[in-house]
């Protein structure tokens, strides 16, 4: 089991280092430089100059690449340009908010998404399963960013129930949190949720299907322990490889719903840093997202290899 | 003989699959409209008409205007347009380019690693992320945002060809071809993709309504396809500040965009079903 | 009249016109303590004042940094940290005396030393250190003196000696050689001092109880004055989205924010709980030419854009109504303001444009406004004018990028684009010569052809620089707006009014180019 996930963990260097480089490459093709972002608006170019000066950005690109690599290879990724704020500290600062509201949304997916998908294939074909499965569809069709918006206008300004927008960190105020939390987390779980209902859907299908079921229904077990011991044990396996994207989908979808609702997370600071040219910021920021995306699947892998043991590596 | 009872099979499947047939109409009406845009919406959607602005919906403006008093009609049936080709320029640069990576990846072993890599390293990238870095160095013109959502989904077609090639590269029929001396375009072409094409048509039309989807998150985070352009997210983008006064600014465009993207699901949803030889065999 | 007498009867007579009534005592808070929460509406990247021009960094900054000159409420140049100030006959040297007994917020007493090692940091990396070009150098005689020598003579070195743009801050010797963007710890002389900055987020200020206030004063005026720190604390707040800065006023979270936006105004106004205050003449909206860039190569193809346009329309969409119309690059209130040129304003005019098209053999040729996304009134100015020249037959397209693209494309090329969207803010502010810098090379904004500034313009600009008498200096100013109008080298639009807002218990509170925190109080 060690010797795979060092493998793994091997095997995917290659790919960060193809990241960091179509990273370095992009941000730095983008026109326009940060020392304009930075000057403000009423600067004058003797300003600019001068702070593209002082921020070293108008030396030659090769050296500015050697530059990085080598402060990464220290652990070093940066200061932001924009925030004056060491990448590192600025990034964590920023993950737990992020996490914090994919983790209710996930919460919510798995809830309602597994809920709902399992009790459409158990009641197949009947009205429950098609009202179900008429939600998943509309659940992945809708924007997420068209569904915050409603929200907001309905629950936010017309009922006052909930804020516009905001955070409040869970450990200051769970109550606060929750409120703040509450539309982001539902507008981000609704495509995840419409997703996991119809892939459980169709894998507790054809898990109920197998010949094994039909011998245990035979044997006289209850139903209910036919569904949970051995269909939904069994379903569960090629679920988690789709944990994996939807963890990716979170984090794509939190860029959308971080900028509606105000929320300081990682969506946030990353877009902001593309669209001002915080060079070392996407840099730094980008590396740690992919490098984490690529730890969770690797995760995920190891998951699924534990729990099916027909994997053999 | 057989291959002519084979294509009526499918088609007349298709036609009688409910919500296929469903997703075909919420399409079509979408993909009429856009083709229509110069007969039915006359009126120039980037036409400013200070006196009218913040009309609600009625006879004289069937969708009412926004804040600089122009058409909301106008402007939504011809985002439709852009959608539309904007969607199928989309799917059209993955069918070509990512069969082509993923049928050389799956078929050719020593190309394998090497391009899955840069595939894998592509992917790793949140989607959104990736789209807004590479519009922001090519421009925000529309030629540069297909550019940039292709370079953002061709990974993901590609990797489903390749899954499919490298099962199918093991078939009894294309060992035997090989051993009767076939060439490997020649297998390429006649044996293995041919097969492959069924997970492929089910993927783009996915891929037409995330193409659209994402467009229109970019236009509304404001680094798509460049304003005035009224594209759907530009425009609920701009109706973003007017949410409480003129309502109607963002709820049409985003009913229209819900429309879309059901009725491409409904279709690939359809196609799954009766493309899918499993379900096939069941039914 | 010499300049040091001048300043001082200045400084008087604006401290005995400040006074409230008739009394002459100084301000004193009616309360002291309190949190003051302020939503202020960009980031700040650093609080090292002498290396940022941002708007952000200066909001907070200058509440705890002061300088030896600055300028007052009408834009005047007045001491602060300096006594007096006597200028040498031959106008080569400026003396000037410190006041005693400040403090830094570190305890230490500033002399001279201090001083000195403040401007050595600002040559070395002063965001705008072309100040000190006609400085030979700076001496410290004794503990209270300073005395800088000139290489040859400026009228106008005292103008960009106190001006706000990238202040010559005063701090203690001990940080002179920190580098450029690194000195995270300011410590300054000011009332308020800083208690702790978290990036992206907020930025916590106290009272410094060891503040003196300048007795020259009776109020506060502008940057300067008899400045009092009533608040206990002031948290400057990051609040990036304009409806949570409303949200915040009207729940009262936050007790002022830096931007209203105009829509908001109206509900606002009804809130007794809140006061609504106008900042007239904020920023200049403006459309800079491209001249080495057919068709606006051509004069008669610039007069007939100037003539169709109609500053109301624009104006009313670039602000939500909120705006005034401007002749020229200054705004009445202030000292240097003229309507020189005032017959090429507002003209709108269309037959007029039609008849300058044809005099010019216009041919249709795309007129490319370079608009961005990022800040609205620039991109709805934009769009209107596109609409007017459509009117009158030009072919005018929309360019439109984001904001540090549209600097870069005007920066440095002289292709593509015809006209360019911004705002002059600090500039306008700080006076006529900050202004029509951006008139000559290098960096004329209208990117004069082969490079070669315009020979009148360029005379008349010498002239604001070199003649000896502020009469003469403001009679070359008047000449070289009326040239740059008439000959459409820009076309500003009018002035932006921005909207701050206060809880009603806060009193004290004027809107300023920076909010100040000294001199505001909570009522009881």
């Amino acid at each position: 089991m060690g010797s795979i996930i060092a493998q793994r963990l091997i095997g995917s260097i290659p790919i960060l280092v193809i990241v960091s480089l179509i990273t370095f490459a992009m941000i730095h093709l983008i026109p326009g430089d940060p020392a304009t972002a930075i000057a403000g608006l009423s600067a004058t170019s003797e300003q600019i100059s001068n702070i593209r000066h002082d921020l070293g950005l108008d030396q030659p690109l090769l050296a500015q690449l050697g530059h990085w690599y080598l402060n990464l290879a220290r652990g070093d990724l940066g200061r932001s340009l924009l925030l004056g704020q060491p990448v590192l500290e600025a990034t964590m600062q920023r993950l737990p908010i992020t996490l914090a509201l994919s983790a209710y949304a996930l919460a919510l997916t798995l809830l309602l998404g597994l809920g709902s998908g399992i009790i459409a294939a158990l009641k197949q074909n009947t009205f429950i399963d098609q009202c179900a499965m008429m939600f998943a569809m509309l659940g992945i069709s809708l924007p997420n960013f068209y569904l915050g918006l409603l929200m907001i206008v309905v629950f936010a300004v017309h009922l006052g129930w909930l804020p516009t927008g905001g955070y409040v960190p869970l450990t200051e105020d769970p109550i606060g949190w929750l409120a703040t939390s509450t539309m982001p987390a539902i507008s981000l779980a609704l495509l995840l949720t419409g997703l996991l209902a119809r892939i459980t859907r169709s894998t507790m299908l054809e898990v109920l299907r197998q010949d094994y079921i039909r011998t245990a229904r035979a044997k006289g077990l209850s139903e209910r322990k036919v569904v949970t011991k051995h269909a939904l044990a069994n379903a569960l396996i090629p679920i988690t490889t789709v944990i994996g994207i939807v963890i990716s989908l979170l984090i794509s979808g939190s860029v959308v719903t971080e900028s509606l609702f105000s929320i300081p997370g990682i969506g946030q600071l990353l877009t902001q840093a593309v669209l001002n040219r915080d060079y070392p910021m996407v840099q730094g920021g980008l590396m740690i997202t992919t490098t984490l995306l690529v730890l969770v699947n690797i995760g995920v892998d190891v998951c699924y290899a534990l729990l099916d043991p027909r994997v053999r590596y | 003989m057989r291959r002519y009872r084979f294509r009526h099979s499918v088609l007349w499947r298709l036609l009688h699959h409910r919500l296929f047939v469903l997703g075909a109409i919420l399409f079509g009406i979408i993909v009429i409209a856009a083709a229509l845009a110069p007969l039915i919406a006359p009126l120039d959607p980037n036409k400013l008409s200070m006196r009218n602005k913040f009309q609600p919906p009625s006879w004289n403006y069937l969708f009412g205007t926004d804040n600089f008093g122009r058409s909301l009609w106008s402007r939504v049936i011809w985002g439709a347009q852009l959608s539309m080709f904007i969607g199928s320029a989309v799917v059209l640069i993955n069918a070509v380019a990512g069969t082509a990576i993923g049928a050389a990846a799956g078929y050719f072993r020593r190309l394998d690693n090497m391009v899955m890599r840069i595939n894998d390293a592509l992917m790793a990238f949140p989607a959104v992320l990736l789209a807004i870095a590479v519009t922001a160095v090519l421009g925000p013109s529309v030629s540069d945002v297909i550019i940039a959502l292709s370079i953002v989904y061709t990974p993901r077609t590609a990797r489903i060809v390749r899954s499919s090639v490298v099962v199918l590269r093991e078939m009894e029929y294309v060992q035997a071809a090989r051993a009767a001396g076939a060439g490997d375009w020649r297998i390429l072409s006649r044996h293995v993709l041919p097969n492959a094409m069924a997970p492929l048509l089910v993927q783009l039309s996915f891929l037409f309504a995330y193409a659209v989807l994402t467009e229109a998150t970019l236009s509304f985070l404001g680094v798509g396809a460049v304003p005035p352009t009224p594209t759907w997210g530009n425009i609920m983008a701009e109706g973003r500040q007017y949410m409480t006064d003129a309502p109607w600014i963002i709820t049409i465009p985003g009913a229209a965009l819900m429309i879309t993207v059901l009725g491409l699901n409904l279709l690939g949803d359809g196609l799954r079903d009766v493309l899918d030889p499993r379900l096939r065999i069941q039914q | 009249m010499r300049r040091s007498l001048f300043i001082a009867l200045a400084a008087t007579a604006v401290s005995c016109l400040g006074g409230i009534g008739a009394k002459a005592d100084p301000f004193k808070c009616p309360h002291v303590g309190g949190d003051f929460v302020f939503g202020q509406e960009a980031n700040i990247n650093t609080l090292d004042q002498m290396t940022s021009s941002t708007i952000s960094t200066r909001n907070i900054a200058m509440n705890i940094y002061e300088s030896l000159m600055t300028r007052d409420e009408n834009n005047h140049p007045i001491l602060e940290l300096a006594a007096s100030m006597d200028e040498a006959p031959d106008h080569l040297t400026y003396t000037f005396k410190l006041r005693q007994g400040i403090h830094f917020h570190n305890g230490k007493l500033m002399t001279s030393a201090d001083v000195v090692a403040s401007f050595d940091r600002y040559a070395k990396v002063g965001n705008q250190r072309s100040t000190l070009d006609n400085v030979d150098r700076w001496e410290a005689p004794d503990a209270q003196t300073f005395v800088i020598h000139m290489k040859r003579v400026q009228p106008t070195f005292i103008d960009a000696l106190s001006s706000f743009s990238v202040p010559i801050v005063i701090i203690p010797s001990e940080n002179r050689d920190v580098p450029a963007q690194q000195l995270t710890k300011p410590i300054g002389t000011g009332p308020y001092q800083l208690v702790e900055a978290i990036p992206g987020s907020a930025v916590k200020l106290k009272r410094y109880d060891g503040y003196k206030p300048n007795e020259t004063f009776q109020q506060r005026t502008g940057f300067g004055g008899y400045k009092q720190a009533c608040f206990d604390t002031v948290t400057f707040r990051i609040v990036t989205e304009p409806g949570a800065r409303v949200a915040g006023l009207q729940t009262g979270e936050l007790q002022g924010v830096e931007d209203v936006p105009a829509k908001s105004v109206p509900d606002l106004k009804n809130d007794k709980k809140i006061t609504i205050l106008p900042l007239k003449n904020w920023w200049i909206q403006i459309a800079n030419p491209n001249t080495s860039f057919p068709p606006t190569d051509n004069l008669l193809v610039r007069k007939a854009i100037q003539a169709a346009l109609d500053m109301d329309e624009i104006m009313d969409a670039a602000s939500d109504g909120n705006y005034q119309l401007n002749v020229g690059f200054q705004y009445p209130n202030q000292p240097d303001y003229t309507d020189a040129g005032k017959a090429t304003y507002n003209i709108h005019d269309p037959a007029l444009a039609k008849k300058y098209l044809a005099e010019a053999n216009y041919q249709g040729e795309p007129v490319i406004l370079l608009t961005n996304k990022d800040y609205p009134p620039m991109y709805n100015s934009a769009l209107v004018m596109q609409q007017q020249l459509q009117a009158v037959g030009i072919n005018a397209q929309m360019k439109v990028v984001d904001w540090p693209t549209s600097v870069q494309m005007m920066l440095n090329t002289t292709e593509g684009w015809n006209f360019h969207f911004t705002g002059w803010g600090t500039q306008p502010a700080l006076g006529a010569l900050a202004t029509m810098q951006f008139l000559v090379q290098p960096n004329a904004t209208y990117k004069p052809k082969d490079g070669k500034d315009d020979p009148d313009v360029l005379a008349a600009w010498n002239d604001m620089n070199t003649l000896p008498t502020p009469e003469g200096r403001q009679e070359a100013f008047a000449r070289m707006q009326k040239l740059v109008l008439e000959r459409v080298y820009a076309v500003p639009f009018g002035s932006f009014t921005k909207v701050q807002a206060v809880r009603s218990n806060v009193q004290g509170f004027v809107p300023f180019r920076i909010p100040r925190m000294a001199n505001v109080w909570f009522a009881q």
